[in-house]
């Protein structure tokens, strides 16, 4: 490439300053999404993973045990009677911290003398500014706990200032005797949020005396396989790294979901990169025909788009990535909420920028401004040296490959669908079904466009000539109106396909609530990680019953359980002897009270999540054969405190409550296998003709003394609610973002549109058109392909929101989700669309009404 | 214009890559614990200061109102090949704060048995002459949870599987009294059946042992002298079946060194002839030896007999300079007690007997020669040197 046409490049670009601009910011806003995102779920990760290594160290094996843990003397055999030095005793948890802003802390109690190994930080023989009578205070004080020196200053604590740590219902008074003070920024990172305390404090915090949560070890799989071997019932020993991955696999499909919205918003980003770089071809035709008339070849041309596309894609990418830090602030924010209210407990503190999210975001940038630019290059580099010269040629060619267009478009289509209904075996492929179907649909977007405007003409021309002008005109530039209408009409159908699926999720969460929340008051400490057993003091379902108005009382145990197959899982226990409605069920071998028999027999209820996370088969009724036969689901076999034990499956419940699934049998059966007395939460029933409310105050005046959250049906149902809203918030801002995208994309398509007609308004101008005329004539122009792009966004949007209904959602989190059509959406983006379109005609109409008609007339 | 731009692309490329290199690999997580209080008050704890009333065998268990308490078993070993070993098991006891009288009570109750203000360590040596090797090491537990801990009726004292214990009902002073110790770590263990051939050995006053001038700068002091040991010794996987003899020495107190102590020098010697010494000296600041440096004879038939700084004549003949610590120790000595005919050189069996554990000292294995109420005697021992790395803080 010369050093003159790379000139006549630059010179182009800075000739059109709005153009320039506009494909930079186009680049910039859709790497500027995906960067924010993958900053949220980066960091997130970083910061799980960070607090992981602070808490398992070089661990390689745990001893874990059922839910009250590992009993004590397991530890002491290893060590008094064989020896084993590589192994430490932990008993950690959760508190909130009062002085810390009720910060949640995980409570990490260790025996120093343990710890060289392991956490080496932690050692006092290793630790050159303290000596074994320094740590007097942290070994012999109830509650003396260390907390990180960054996170004492934040909240203005000093070694010596008391802290009450809320654990379940009751609070406990601690003391801060030392500081950990970390010498770098990741050691600082992974500190946060953690509370160390001499493994004695932690049991008497936790009320584990005789018990351990854990037993660390470092050992190679030889001597891991013989200490296995040795544990007695009801304790495994599992790899440190499994138990990591199964609390991040956690979030892996939460996280994925969020990935693939975020390429959505540079999918809209694309088509505005597409639509620039195609108007500054067709604008510099008139050029490029001279170039390849003077002897530059088409490859010349063709580079020299693409590496003007590449340059103002990097410059895009680059403010793209500042863009993404700066709203990573939010999506941080956000992703973190999300993931303490559903999964575990995780502090981020800050965003963490990482290299290969820059990278990611800047590759993505230049790749997506190259393909978009792809297409333009060829068609300038293609056309013969004489036709190049004349517009027309274009639009000529696109309107003769519409019916090859189209055809591309529907195969697109059929490929996509394909990919969602038949692959089964990934959620990416279904992902990437989707993305294909929507450019299919976009491809086919020029033949509809033609057709909706001969209706339109038809539909204006009671107009005049306006009408059935404007109609045309927007036919007449049909390559570059075509791609302006498929951004729209992909960012409103984004629109459309997440509300109605927002919308359809929530109105089936909301009648669930209400089959399965049947009881009157529900009481339960309040939550500190979403992760943690939570324990209630035994006394108070007596307490509640004593009081005048309760009829019943039912008891909760929820625990998480250790199953050779699937891992940890969810357990809940209940007392209930209440039939529940057999809409409740997913799948039932029998009618409901059939199914509570079996279960107070033994048997076992899962929830759909476990079924679709563990890939049980759910028998379909529909499908299923007139013979009568029960389905035949799988057995589960659970590690109890009395040795692995094989559960039937009775029936499949729905339950939105959580993604990882749970299981259900009945208090009697789960303390016959394992011996935990202990409850996490009860629910009360109020006498037929008592006042709810009334009964409401005196449970509470009884349980008082005790933090417990005591909350009426009515309450719960909310806060359940709040929760499941704040959990798409992020949802909806990739929305409101999605439709920046297209306004964007529209206000630069319609722009160019305007700006290359400047002739031929000019000559209209000449010929006697009003200045508010032409104002209508654009108005109108746009108010079509707005109209346009409302109406395909409708169909498309719809078939989206079936798509992440019955199909990501399902596969994603195994929630059967009930359709919910909202009409009123529809109409919303219809609206939204056409405001957009005419929002965006108001600049170039603008400078139209500053036009002086002699220099349009001469401008070509 | 272009140029500018190129130029700025491919800069940005490699400040990003630069940065990814930069970045890819993250320290290791690592924290410093500050502003931890201090206590060096000694308020609080028992101190040595009257003459005491042994009750045995508890008395051979843990006192836990004294901050500092010690079981020392050195001995020397032969296998039947004539290779000869050394050895140390030594159990401390630290109280981090003083045990009140009512035990816990108070605010400070405790509801998990892992709870406690005694901290256990213990230090275990072997000599392989032959191999001229030296390993030592240490280990340190709570002593709670039944992770390491000491009684005196039956006696035991532990540390995690490192343990010492009576194996038969009898007392521990008897001569039917057989126990059992134990430890061993990578590659290196031991493993002896002790019989106490002599009754305990109070030294000083009837067990108060004065270390220098200051009222309470003294600790209760008995000692097993003469104890057969036969097992098994195994060095770096290799095991031998070996006899020989172990002396045990058992020291409470509350700090005991004065203002101006560096450390002290202790030998206990095992003569051929049946008698046992003791001697103890502690070095101060400038070099010179505190007065109320001490020890005790034991004759052959169990009695003993104070002997006083002025009683014995020690010249060191050699010295030797460890390389790890830098340290010069002395390291071969004559020693002579005129009012017990007793002319003894005394040399260690290895140069480097150095301890490098969190407190740097010398203890070894020594060969005695000489004569002893005028027959030539041979014998064998342990010397303990502290102070000479590093000053010895208690």
């Amino acid at each position: 490439m010369n050093l003159t046409l790379l000139k006549t490049g630059v010179r182009d670009a800075l000739r059109r300053p709005w153009l320039t601009l506009l494909l930079v910011l186009s680049v910039a806003l859709g790497v500027g999404v995906v960067v924010a995102i993958d900053l949220a779920n980066d960091s997130a990760a970083r910061a799980f993973n960070l607090s992981t290594e602070a808490v398992v160290g070089k661990a390689t094996h745990q001893i874990i045990g059922g839910p009250r843990g590992v009993d004590e003397s397991v530890y002491r055999t290893l060590r008094v009677q064989y020896g084993y030095r590589l192994s430490a005793p932990i008993v950690d948890g959760y508190v909130g911290a009062r002085e810390l802003n009720n910060q949640t802390l995980h409570v990490l109690g260790v025996d120093l003398f343990a710890e060289a190994p392991f956490r080496s930080y932690l050692a006092p023989q290793s630790n050159a500014n303290a000596s074994l009578d320094s740590f007097a205070q942290f070994f012999t004080t109830r509650g003396a706990a260390l907390i990180s020196a960054d996170s004492a200053a934040r909240f203005g604590l000093k070694v010596g200032d008391p802290l009450t740590l809320r654990v379940d219902t009751r609070e406990h008074q601690a003391i801060i005797v030392g500081l950990l003070q970390a010498p770098n920024d990741v050691s600082s990172r992974a500190l946060e949020g953690l509370l160390l305390t001499d493994i004695a404090s932690a049991q008497e915090l936790f009320d584990m005396q005789g018990h351990l949560s854990r037993i660390d070890l470092i050992a190679t799989p030889e001597i891991a396989q013989q200490i296995s071997a040795q544990l007695p019932d009801g304790l495994s020993l599992v790899p440190a790294s499994e138990q990591a991955n199964t609390v991040t696999q956690l979030t892996a499909a939460f996280q994925l979901n969020l990935t693939a919205f975020s390429l959505l918003a540079l999918m809209v980003g694309m088509f505005l990169i597409y639509n620039t770089v195609m108007f500054n071809v067709v604008q510099r035709r008139y050029v490029l025909g001279i170039m390849r008339c003077l002897g530059v070849t088409g490859g010349q041309i063709f580079a020299l788009i693409l590496l003007e596309a590449a340059v103002l894609g990097t410059i895009g990418a680059i403010l793209g990535i500042g863009v993404g830090i700066v709203l990573g602030r939010f999506t941080v924010q956000l992703v973190t909420q999300t993931i303490n209210d559903l999964y575990f407990s995780l502090s981020v503190r800050s965003v963490e920028v990482q290299a290969p999210t820059l990278v990611k975001g800047m590759l993505l940038g230049i790749v997506a401004a190259l393909i978009a630019a792809a297409i333009p290059a060829s068609e300038a580099a293609n056309v013969p040296a004489v036709t190049a010269l004349q517009r027309s040629d274009l639009e000529d060619r696109v309107r003769r490959g519409l019916p090859s267009l189209t055809r591309i478009g529907v195969l697109l289509f059929i490929i996509g669908a394909y990919l969602i209904v038949f692959v089964q075996s990934t959620v990416i492929a279904s992902f990437v079904g989707l993305f294909v179907g929507l450019f299919g649909i976009v491809f086919c977007v020029p033949l509809l466009t033609v057709w909706f405007m001969r209706v339109g003409a038809r539909a204006l021309a009671p107009l005049g000539l306006l009408g059935r002008m404007a109609a045309r005109t927007v036919t007449g530039a049909l390559s570059r109106t075509s791609i302006a209408i498929a951004a729209l009409m992909i960012a409103v159908s984004v629109t459309i396909g997440v509300t109605v699926m927002i919308a359809s999720f929530r109105s089936t969460v909301s009648n669930w609530l209400d089959q399965t929340l049947i009881a009157d008051i529900y009481i339960a400490p309040p939550q500190t990680s979403a992760s943690r057993t939570l324990t209630m003091d035994a006394s108070l379902p007596e307490r509640a019953r004593q009081v005048a108005g309760v009829s019943s009382v039912e008891v909760y145990r929820n625990v998480t359980v250790a199953s050779p197959d699937f891992g940890p899982v969810r357990l809940s226990a209940v007392t209930s002897s209440r039939t529940r409605s057999s809409r409740v069920y997913r799948y039932a071998s029998g009618t409901a009270d059939e199914v509570w028999r079996q279960v107070e027999n033994g048997a076992l209820i899962i929830t759909e999540p476990f079924a679709n996370r563990h890939h049980i088969q759910i028998p379909n009724p529909i499908f299923q054969l007139p013979t009568n036969q029960p389905a035949n689901l799988p057995t589960v076999t659970l590690l109890t405190d009395h040795g692995a034990q094989t559960f039937r499956i009775a029936a499949v419940s729905y339950d939105y409550s959580s993604d990882q699934g749970s299981l259900l049998m009945t208090l009697d059966v789960y303390r016959r296998f394992w011996n935990d007395p202990d409850i996490s939460s009860m629910a009360v029933y109020v006498a037929p003709n008592a006042n709810v409310n009334q009964v409401e105050d005196a449970v509470r005046a009884a349980l008082s003394g005790s933090i417990v959250n005591v909350q009426s049906n009515k309450a719960l149902r909310e806060t359940a609610l709040v929760i499941f809203d704040r959990t798409f918030a992020i949802t909806a801002a990739l929305r409101v973002i999605a439709v920046v995208v297209a306004f964007i994309g529209v206000l630069s398509a319609l722009m160019a549109l305007q700006l290359e007609r400047t002739r031929e308004l000019g000559t209209l101008r000449a010929a006697g058109m009003t200045l508010p005329q032409l104002w209508r004539l654009t108005l109108l122009e746009t108010g079509l392909m707005g109209a346009t792009a409302g109406l395909l966004s409708i169909p498309t949007g719809l078939l989206m929101s079936l798509v992440l209904i019955y199909v990501i959602n399902l596969r994603s989190f195994g929630w059967t989700i009930f359709f919910q059509p909202v009409p009123e959406v529809y109409v919303e983006a219809l609206l939204v669309s056409i405001c957009a379109a005419l929002l965006a005609a108001i600049y170039p109409m603008q400078r139209l009404a500053h036009m002086e008609v002699a220099v349009a007339l001469r401008s070509e | 214009m272009k140029r500018i731009l190129l130029l700025a692309f491919v800069l940005a490329v490699i400040g990003v890559s630069a940065f990814a290199l930069t970045r890819s690999s993250s320290p290791p997580i690592s924290a410093n614990v500050i502003s931890l209080k201090t206590n060096d008050s000694i308020a609080g704890y028992t101190r040595a200061i009257n003459r005491r009333e042994w009750k045995f065998p508890n008395d051979h268990g843990p006192h836990l109102d004294f901050q500092t308490e010690w079981w020392y078993f050195v001995g020397n070993l032969d296998a039947s090949d004539g290779r000869h070993f050394g050895y140390e098991l030594t159990f401390f006891r630290r109280a981090i704060t003083p045990t009140t009288a009512c035990g816990d009570c108070g605010v400070n109750a405790r509801d998990s048995e892992w709870a406690t203000n005694q901290i256990y360590f213990a230090h275990f040596a072997i000599s392989d002459v032959k191999a001229n090797d030296h390993f030592s090491t240490e280990r340190f537990s709570r002593g709670a949870a039944g992770l390491a801990g000491g009684s005196g009726n039956p006696f035991r004292v532990w540390v995690e599987n490192w343990n010492v214990a009576q194996i038969t009902s009898a007392a521990l002073q008897s001569p039917d009294s057989l126990f059992e110790l134990r430890a061993d770590d990578t590659g290196h263990a031991i493993h002896l059946t002790l019989n106490a051939t002599k009754p305990p050995t109070l030294h000083g006053d009837n067990g108060l042992h004065q270390k220098s001038e200051q009222l309470g700068n003294a600790s209760y002091y008995v000692s097993l002298t003469r104890i057969a040991s036969t097992g098994e010794v195994t060095v770096n996987g290799q095991t031998f079946t070996v006899t020989g003899l172990t002396w045990m020495d058992h020291e409470f107190s509350t700090a005991v060194l004065g203002a101006d102590d560096v450390g002290w020098q202790w030998f206990a010697i095992q003569l051929s002839d049946q008698r046992e010494i003791m001697f103890y000296q502690i070095r101060r600041k400038d070099g010179s030896i505190e007065s109320l440096a001490s020890g005790t004879l034991v004759e052959r038939d169990g009695t003993t007999r104070r002997i006083t700084k002025d009683d014995v004549q020690l010249q060191v003949l050699d010295h030797w300079k460890s390389s790890y610590s830098s340290a010069t120790y002395p390291s071969r000595w004559t020693m002579s007690i005129p009012s017990a005919n007793i002319t003894l050189t005394i040399t260690p069996f290895m140069s480097d007997q150095e301890m490098r554990v969190s407190i740097i000292y010398w203890e070894g294995a020594a060969l005695m020669s000489g004569t002893s109420n005028g027959a030539p005697v041979t014998g064998v021992g342990y010397v303990e040197l502290t102070g000479y790395a590093t000053p010895f803080v208690q």
